[in-house]
């Protein structure tokens, strides 16, 4: 039965529509995160169940594997955390609730599409309901700073989208097929990089494409001014789960269609290796000189873009390290996305008292919110990868990837960049415990909130001190490749 | 070589395309030149179009924000059109499935309604 096989995304498409109506029904507001949350449980509930299975639906345009099921478990958490940690930020947003919390669940909705879908078209069809959801809730606060990311955000967008579009074209163009399948029948075929130049050209504008949506450098303008100017949960949900996302989709296409010939697959591996060098380089470099810090966190998730990266080349460049590659991979994803979601939600919270992003006005944070400080210190810590958190585990572990597949000079930038990065997170942290306190008035949080951080904050502990457990699963991670 | 031979056709399209619009344009010209042509302009003659209404003042106005809630209704509804036609005409060959599947997204469509409604996209005020 097909349908039971797209239970997680159905569930939540059936959820976002009943949250517009319900929105039109009820007063009382609060009503609607709860439902959003039950959807989501239930679409987490409902990907658990499907666990082990290898579906494929709609004409094989869809595939359900362990791959897609722990993505839509990824996606889906990150957006429960997100959504609690906007039960105090929606308030701003006057009359508008519904359509705030029906367009995050539109937007897993495509997420989840994009993790499990084979086929060209449809991976174009998921993106845009994905990025069209995004562009709407970057721009959902209506001041000039979120309207200029809406519309920054929405026109350079576009202008991947159409990139992406055109190297799907020129992909159709030698491969005569938009099925992942059916292009790599047609790659195995063919005899080298010289003779296919418009293959190449196709495959550079979909790394063009994709990458725009995890933020690699030279498609890395929009993110800073969309980060700092988007409501700060929106911000949150763009850095973890549209990223997560976007290598999603990046894994499967390239490792399925272009992934399995050597002279393909090692052009676009030592692509992936000098673009992770350099986002990396640009997005460490860059964030130490920034005073606003969700225009640091912006810069930070690019750098983390840049280590994600290296995973991507370790496929390329050789084939036999897929499992231990695609495993880092998903599990950088897993703590990346836990530690981000920790300490914007914490940002989150100091700003809803301070009304400020500026990292100025963290001095003395400590003696006026000891908790909150102490999450956003820990995350910090994990995003700088030291023990004993998620991100160190994430980062040797993908780092090892890559070591494997012989990028030693990769792993050595890697963690020379690690160490230009100590430097700006751990100011944060000199700031809030060291700095003195511009007023001692206490910061008060919401409950959602408190519960948001715990939560993220103990799965970082979780994966910090026992990774082996996740690990586990993460390497029983397999595609279904045709 | 089939390559550069379908290239070829499109080639000779575009050598047809210009050769046409160049003709068309030249032929008055050059029969005013030989005097074929009795050159007798009037305002008539010279304005933007020669049936329909006459524009009045620019077109570089300012609309109502609200003909845009009107373009996106529209929008919705035309889609829906577009898809009912070619559904009715095979609906026989569809069964069942191609009936609830239709009605599954007239539902999604009138969810869109019910929002627009609500939120008083309708009233002109």
């Amino acid at each position: 039965m097909i349908w039971a096989l797209l239970g997680p995304e159905l569930l939540l498409a059936i959820f976002a529509l009943a949250v517009i109506l319900l929105d039109l029904a009820v007063k009382q507001k609060g009503v609607l995160a709860v439902f959003s949350i039950v959807g989501l449980l239930g679409s987490i509930g409902a990907s658990l169940a499907l666990w082990g299975t290898n579906g494929i639906a709609l004409n094989n345009m869809l595939v359900i594997d362990k791959y897609a099921l722990f993505f839509d478990v990824l996606f889906a958490a990150a957006a429960i955390l997100v959504i609690l940690a906007s039960t105090d930020y929606v308030e701003k947003l006057k009359g508008f609730q519904g359509e705030y919390y029906a367009l995050i669940l539109l937007a897993t909705t495509g997420m989840m599409f994009m993790a499990s879908t084979r086929e060209l078209v449809s991976i174009y069809i998921s993106l845009e309901l994905t990025s069209i959801s995004l562009y709407i809730l970057a721009g959902f606060l209506k001041d000039a700073k979120s309207t200029e990311a809406g519309l920054k955000y929405l026109l350079l967008g576009s202008v991947s989208s159409a990139v992406l579009v055109y190297g799907m074209a020129l992909v159709f163009g030698t491969t005569g097929g938009t099925h992942l399948g059916v292009i790599w029948n047609a790659v195995k075929g063919l005899n080298g990089i010289a003779d296919n130049p418009t293959l190449i050209m196709g495959i550079v504008f979909l790394v063009a494409g994709f990458g725009f949506k995890i933020a690699t450098v030279p498609f890395q303008m929009w993110v800073p001014d969309v980060y700092e100017g988007a409501p700060t949960p929106v911000t949150a949900y763009l850095s973890v789960a549209s990223k997560a996302a976007g290598f999603a989709v990046i894994l499967r296409v390239f490792f399925e269609a272009f992934g399995r010939a050597p002279w393909l697959s090692q052009s676009w591996g030592m692509l992936f290796a000098i673009l992770a060098a350099i986002t990396m380089t640009v997005g460490n470099v860059v964030a130490i000189n920034q005073t606003n810090i969700k225009r640091l966190l912006a810069y930070s998730s690019i750098a983390h873009a840049g280590y994600i990266m290296m995973g991507l080349a370790a496929v390329g460049l050789m084939e036999s390290q897929l499992a231990l590659a695609r495993s880092g991979i998903l599990f950088y994803l897993a703590g990346y996305g836990l530690t981000n979601l920790g300490a914007f939600i914490a940002i989150i919270a100091i700003s809803n008292n301070t009304g400020s992003d500026l990292i100025d006005d963290y001095k003395g944070m400590v003696r006026r919110a000891p908790v909150l400080s102490l999450g956003l210190a820990f995350t910090l810590i994990s995003l700088t990868g030291l023990p004993p958190t998620a991100g160190f585990v994430a980062k040797i572990y993908l780092f090892n990837a890559a070591l494997q597949s012989g990028l030693l000079w990769l792993v050595i930038v890697g963690v020379l960049n690690s160490v230009i990065s100590a430097y700006y997170y751990l100011r944060v942290v000199k700031t809030m415990y060291l700095g003195e306190p511009a007023s001692t008035e206490r910061l008060s949080s919401s409950g959602p909130l408190r519960v948001a951080l715990t939560a993220s904050c103990f799965g970082v502990l979780f994966l910090g001190v026992l990774p082996n457990t996740v690990i586990q699963v993460t390497e029983a991670i397999k595609f279904l490749v045709s | 070589m089939s390559f550069l031979a379908d290239y070829g056709y499109i080639g000779l399209f575009f050598v047809v395309s210009v050769v046409f619009a160049l003709t068309t344009v030249l032929i008055p010209q050059i029969l005013t030149a030989l005097g074929v042509i009795p050159s007798k302009p009037s305002p008539a003659k010279s304005a933007t179009y020669e049936c329909g209404m006459d524009t009045i003042g620019k077109s570089w106005v300012q609309f109502n924000f609200r003909y845009y809630f009107l373009a996106l209704l529209f929008l919705v509804f035309d889609i829906e059109t577009v898809f009912l036609y070619p559904w009715a005409v095979a609906f026989n060959k569809l069964g069942l499935f191609g009936f609830v599947e239709m009605v599954i997204f007239v539902g999604i469509l009138v969810v869109a309604y019910l929002y627009a409604w609500k939120k008083k996209a309708f009233e002109w005020k």
